[in-house]
């Protein structure tokens, strides 16, 4: 489990804080997401889960390990894999397969089981016909795949991805939801870094931050159902949402608090059989 | 474009030969070629051509390696060509000097030109056909014992790794950069000087600034993936085979014959 107590963060001395009195928690094999606006503290936030940064104020403690506690960094790192924005930002490699490696190499695991965790890793995100290719001869969704598995080859307990679908072209994006979702079915915890909220309507759980700290929480049913809330701080709703409100504010009465095409859809059919 | 190094992807003899036999090879072939009398010079070439071929790397690449190098060479041939001793083929005459060139010279050049260019292709047939990470795992290997004098040989190693991931990224970086300027009117061509060296500098402070940010980044996220200063396991592991001993045998005893000819011609 992770806990977020109280939690401040400013990245200079005297400067602003990034965070501010951020409380939350995350179950084993959840599927969380984070949305809000640009600047809100989201990437921060996600950095203090792997002890990347550590509190001002206020603690984070992972599985009851606090990540001011030096001596447990690596475990923390370990079981808490972190994903990157930009794919080019993390991986240092040269190779897929190589970058795979990286984190088993520091984990100082013999040669025979680095080769096993690299080769169970991109087969888990269906790259395993990449492995010996030039990182530089990747597709952007590739990268992002190769990013990925240079985590799960860490065998995490949880992954926290920071914005996975950014950059990245509508199929490639749809392959890297995917992929989420089965690591989601394995059991593996996801935090989940968004700033579409159609994606976020996909998961568990949705933590909406504004200016550092935590605005609303809820599943996606309750935070499409306070579509005013969002948009006070300018956060857009999915298009499918938009249209059922749209509907329902010309006399259809359907259901406005639906994220996802297939609860649009499904909600649609049921008006019509009516 | 940008692929780190010269590596060429490729199943030949050549890449599968052990990478510490390899750098062996380049290091014995330097000092032979070095020292060596004029035919050995150019059996010791015509081996280096059949390792390319045996090798399959096209003969482009090492046309691109080369050429950069092209004048230097050149130089190399003509000041021996015309500032050596000897008979006179055809006199230049130019005022103040008094230079002539000379059989006895072309040929000192030409073998000097040919000892450097074995030089460049040992090279180019090590980079092209080892991948960056079996060299380093050689380099490492070469190290290794240095290890009890307290040298950082893993960090070394991770080192070279990351020198060769920011490379190419380094060369995009610049690019990019290069692009934005020139979009927004800095045209450099026909310019003052001084001008042109205001924009050099501040492009070269940008670039820097932008692989500084990321130089940040990335060394957060090699902490994330458990990074820690000092000994790691690795991924590849280097192992010789009875041909990797074979060679490193042929290797030494052709290296004594080559020796051991020079001095009887
Ligand atoms: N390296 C940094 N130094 C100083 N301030 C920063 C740094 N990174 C982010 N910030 C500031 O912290 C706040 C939160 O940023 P961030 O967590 O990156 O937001 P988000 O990921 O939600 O867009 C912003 O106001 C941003 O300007
Ligand atoms: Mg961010």
């Amino acid at each position: 489990m992770i806990v977020f107590d109280n939690v401040y963060f400013q990245y200079e001395p005297e400067g602003i804080e990034a965070l501010c009195g951020v409380s939350l928690t995350v179950e084993d094999g959840e599927h969380v997401a984070v949305v809000g606006p640009n600047g809100c503290g989201k990437t921060t936030l996600i950095r203090h889960i792997n002890a990347l940064f550590t509190p001002s104020k206020g603690s984070v403690t992972i599985n009851g390990y606090d990540t001011q506690d030096a001596g447990r960094r690596n475990e923390i790192r370990q079981m808490i894999g972190m994903v990157f924005q930009n794919p080019d930002h993390q991986i240092v490699g040269m190779t897929v397969e190589e970058d795979c490696a990286f984190g088993p190499e520091n984990l100082r695991l013999p040669t025979g089981e680095i080769r096993e965790r690299v080769a169970e890793a991109l087969d888990r995100v269906g790259i395993a016909g990449l492995a010996g290719r030039n990182i530089e001869t990747l597709s952007g969704g590739e990268k992002r795949l190769a990013a990925i598995a240079g985590i799960l080859a860490m065998r995490p307990r949880y992954i926290a991805l920071d914005e996975p679908t950014a950059f990245l072209d509508p199929v490639s994006a749809r392959l890297v939801l995917e992929m989420i979702d089965k690591l989601h079915s394995d059991g593996v915890g996801i935090i989940h870094i968004t700033h579409n909220m159609a994606e976020a309507a996909g998961t568990e759980r949705i933590i909406v931050m504004n200016k550092g700290s935590v605005y609303f929480e809820g599943t996606p049913q309750v935070i499409f159902r306070n579509v005013d809330k969002l948009k006070t701080i300018g956060i857009s709703l999915p298009q499918i949402t938009e249209l059922l409100i749209r509907l329902r504010e010309s006399g259809l009465p359907v259901r406005t608090d639906i994220g996802d095409m297939d609860g649009a859809v499904s909600e649609i059919k049921g008006l019509i059989n009516k | 474009m940008y692929h780190t190094g010269f590596y060429l992807n490729g199943t030949s003899p050549i890449h599968r030969l052990d990478p510490r036999v390899k750098l062996a090879a380049v290091i014995v072939l330097s000092m032979v070629i070095l020292c060596v009398k004029p035919p050995i010079v150019i059996l010791v070439a015509a081996v280096c051509l059949c390792i390319v071929f045996a090798g399959s790397i096209p003969l482009r690449i090492i046309g691109q390696a080369v050429k950069p190098l092209i004048i230097f060479v050149g130089l190399i041939f003509f000041t021996h060509a015309f500032f050596s001793e000897g008979e006179a083929i055809a006199l230049v005459n130019l005022p103040y000097l008094n230079i002539s060139l000379s059989r006895n010279g072309m040929e000192e050049g030409g073998l000097v030109a040919l000892r450097f260019l074995c030089l460049i292709v040992a090279a180019v047939i090590l980079t092209t056909t080892t991948t960056p990470s079996r060299m380093i795992a050689a380099i490492k290997y070469v190290l290794g014992p240095f290890k009890r004098l307290h040298v950082p040989v893993d960090d070394i190693a991770v080192m070279m790794m990351l020198a060769m991931r920011l490379l190419p990224l380094l060369l995009m970086e610049k690019e990019r950069v290069e692009t934005a300027q020139k979009t927004r009117g800095c045209d450099l061509q026909g310019k003052r000087l001084a001008v042109r060296l205001k924009a050099f500098i501040r492009l070269t402070s940008t670039i820097l600034l932008g692989v500084f940010r990321r130089a940040d980044e990335l060394a957060l996220a090699m902490e994330a993936r458990c990074y820690n200063r000092g000994e790691r396991t690795a991924f590849v592991e280097l192992s010789m085979r009875k041909t990797d001993y074979g060679i490193a045998a042929v290797l030494i005893v052709a290296g004594g014959v080559l020796l051991g000819l020079n001095s009887f011609i």
